[in-house]
């Protein structure tokens, strides 16, 4: 821990419209040796302050004013993508989560999370690893069980899932931790992370695939 | 229109008017009375009684001087279907009552003044006092309508507006709870307990508010028999301590005896976990639903049931657990698989489904 505190600070951004909640997880995060370089409270102070301030990882609470989580992690990621978004909510309303997932978060931690569960999210988050909780890992299979329903699936852009990805994204909404699936499926603990990850890319993918073509289709490529 | 008809249909039989001067007064009254009426009904303050006494009561002296001006056994009178202004001003006014009560005075009035009454004049006052009612009725039924549709559309808001307090408050007193389970753990000793029982209560609230977001997005199926999301209703069991629930982001609708069963199942797993590996041991269950089944897993990491061991319970003639629930899976057409080892124990269960699509 103060090793990665002194050798490289990771500026976070923390938004939570709850004072309190904002201050705990500010000291915390800065206990542990974080760089919390802005605080916001609102989706419109959020995106102005990432852009000033430019943070690595933003922890976001899904449950703000306008813009919500969804629309800030959109707007944020367009305008860095190098960012790394970490929703950390209370509500655990699953069709919110998987929007702010499509639209480019790479982690979901429920508010529960204890201290070093979230700052060891927010680490892994950092180098560009995915957080997934086995709630989140439930709601991205079905998001591919549905893109792959056969009354649905009339789109030969339609994602999918290797037996492996499908394999292993099972294994977390199961609860299993890394470690056990890799050592279950004889695997190296980074090749699980990347099955992992490469479900979540291929979700986002479809998403700005769906985006543009409704942009294409609305007329909005015109002006 | 009316008042345009009447007076060219007067100008047309001018040399009718055995008193020119009289007609001429007679159509003006009637072009400065419609100037009048249009302002005055403009305005719904100024919808007096006295107005619409007043409105009728010109269409009725109009109707009146007729004999005076076109000389007895006139054809038509002055005012003609100018009339009709005052009666649908009533008729709009007062309901069928007022239309009624109009039309019967009106026709009275044309009546009376008609040294003779033919089968076309007839016909027109039989029209009137038919049209004043049906026109009143209408205009009753179309604004109790506007009413109800305005009751029911601040109902809606009325409900929309709490939904959206409950969810904010629910919002931050889950932020409390969480907080409090947090720094409860950090701190130690009764602080840690207290967190403990945050939390326990934050899981709960949480599922609750899921539950009912799910159910208030659908509300004709409320108390209906017809169907249930499998999702929300397992979703129930995540209040119990160290439960994890993974499931789709959209609803899986099933009959609701089915949802029923299934989650009953499902709690009888976990029921199992709690005896065989401790009240407070984690256990996770997964949903996955397919175009012709859904697939449920209940996982626990405890130390796994022994090789025989239910072998040797059912020879012994112990049905246990483990085979009631494979019954009740088989009931619904589904197969129970039992997996254990040293990393723990996993129920599979697949049941065929034919979902609630409307």
């Amino acid at each position: 821990m103060s090793a990665d505190s002194a050798e490289q600070a990771i500026r976070v951004m923390v938004v939570d419209d709850h004072p309190m909640w904002r201050d705990a997880v500010e000291r915390d995060l800065q206990q542990a040796g974080f760089d919390v370089v802005a605080v916001a409270a609102t989706g419109t102070e959020a995106l102005a302050r990432f852009k000033a301030a430019r943070p690595q990882v933003v922890v976001l609470d899904l449950q703000i004013p306008e813009p919500d989580g969804v629309g800030v992690t959109r707007e944020a990621l367009a305008h860095d993508p190098s960012a790394r978004v970490l929703v950390l909510s209370a509500s655990g309303e699953q069709a919110d989560v998987l929007e702010a997932v499509k639209a480019g978060a790479t982690g979901y931690l429920v508010k529960s999370a204890s201290r070093e569960e979230l700052l060891d999210a927010v680490r892994r988050v950092a180098r560009g690893d995915t957080v997934f909780t086995p709630g989140l890992a439930g709601l991205v299979l079905g998001e591919f069980r549905r893109l792959a329903d056969p009354a649905a699936a009339t789109d030969p852009m339609q994602p999918q899932l290797t037996e492996r990805e499908t394999e292993v994204l099972k294994m977390v909404a199961k609860g299993m931790s890394y470690k056990q699936i890799a050592e279950r499926l004889v695997l190296s603990h980074r090749t699980v992370q990347n099955h992992v990850q490469n479900t979540l890319r291929k979700l986002q993918m479809h998403n700005r695939v769906e985006l543009t073509r409704w942009a294409i289709e609305q007329g909005l490529d015109e002006d | 229109m009316t008042l345009a008809n009447a007076v060219v249909l007067n100008l047309y039989r001018a040399d009718n008017f055995q008193r020119p001067v009289g007609g001429v007064v007679c159509v003006l009254v009637m072009v400065v009375w419609t100037a009048v009426a249009v302002w005055a009904y403009a305005a719904p303050r100024r919808r007096t009684v006295g107005l619409l006494v007043a409105d009728l009561a010109v269409a009725v002296a109009l109707l009146g001087v007729t004999p005076l001006v076109k000389g007895d056994g006139f054809n038509a009178t002055v005012p003609g279907f100018w009339v009709a202004g005052a009666l649908l001003a009533w008729a709009v006014r007062y309901r069928w009552v007022g239309g009624l009560l109009a039309a019967v005075v009106l026709a009275a009035t044309d009546l009376l003044v008609r040294e003779e009454v033919s089968q076309a004049n007839y016909g027109n006052v039989f029209l009137i006092v038919i049209g004043g009612p049906i026109v009143g009725f209408m205009c009753g039924s179309l604004q109790e309508m506007a009413a109800e549709r305005d009751r029911a559309e601040r109902t809606a808001a009325a409900a929309a507006e709490r939904a959206r307090l409950a969810r904010a408050v629910h919002d931050g007193v889950l932020q409390v709870l969480s907080l409090v389970q947090r720094r409860g753990a950090e701190l130690g000793g009764e602080a840690a307990e207290l967190g403990r029982l945050a939390g326990e209560q934050e899981s709960r609230l949480r599922t609750l508010i899921r539950t009912q977001e799910r159910t208030a997005e659908r509300p004709g199926e409320v108390g209906g028999d017809a169907v249930l999301d499998l999702a929300a209703e397992l979703g129930r069991l995540e209040s119990r301590a160290a439960v994890t629930v993974a499931a789709p982001a959209t609803p899986v609708e099933l009959p609701a005896d089915v949802v029923r069963e299934l989650c009953a199942v499902v709690g009888a797993c976990l029921d199992n976990v709690a005896v065989h590996v401790g009240p407070q041991a984690p256990a996770w269950v997964l949903l996955e639903a397919f175009a012709d089944r859904v697939e449920l897993s209940v996982r626990d990491e405890g130390p796994g049931i022994p090789a025989g061991r239910l072998e040797q319970a059912a020879a012994e003639g112990r049905l246990g657990v483990s085979e009631s629930i494979r019954g009740r899976v088989a009931d619904l057409g589904g197969t129970a698989t039992l997996s254990t080892g040293s990393s723990g124990t996993e129920w599979e269960i697949v049941v065929p489904v034919v979902y609630g699509r409307h």
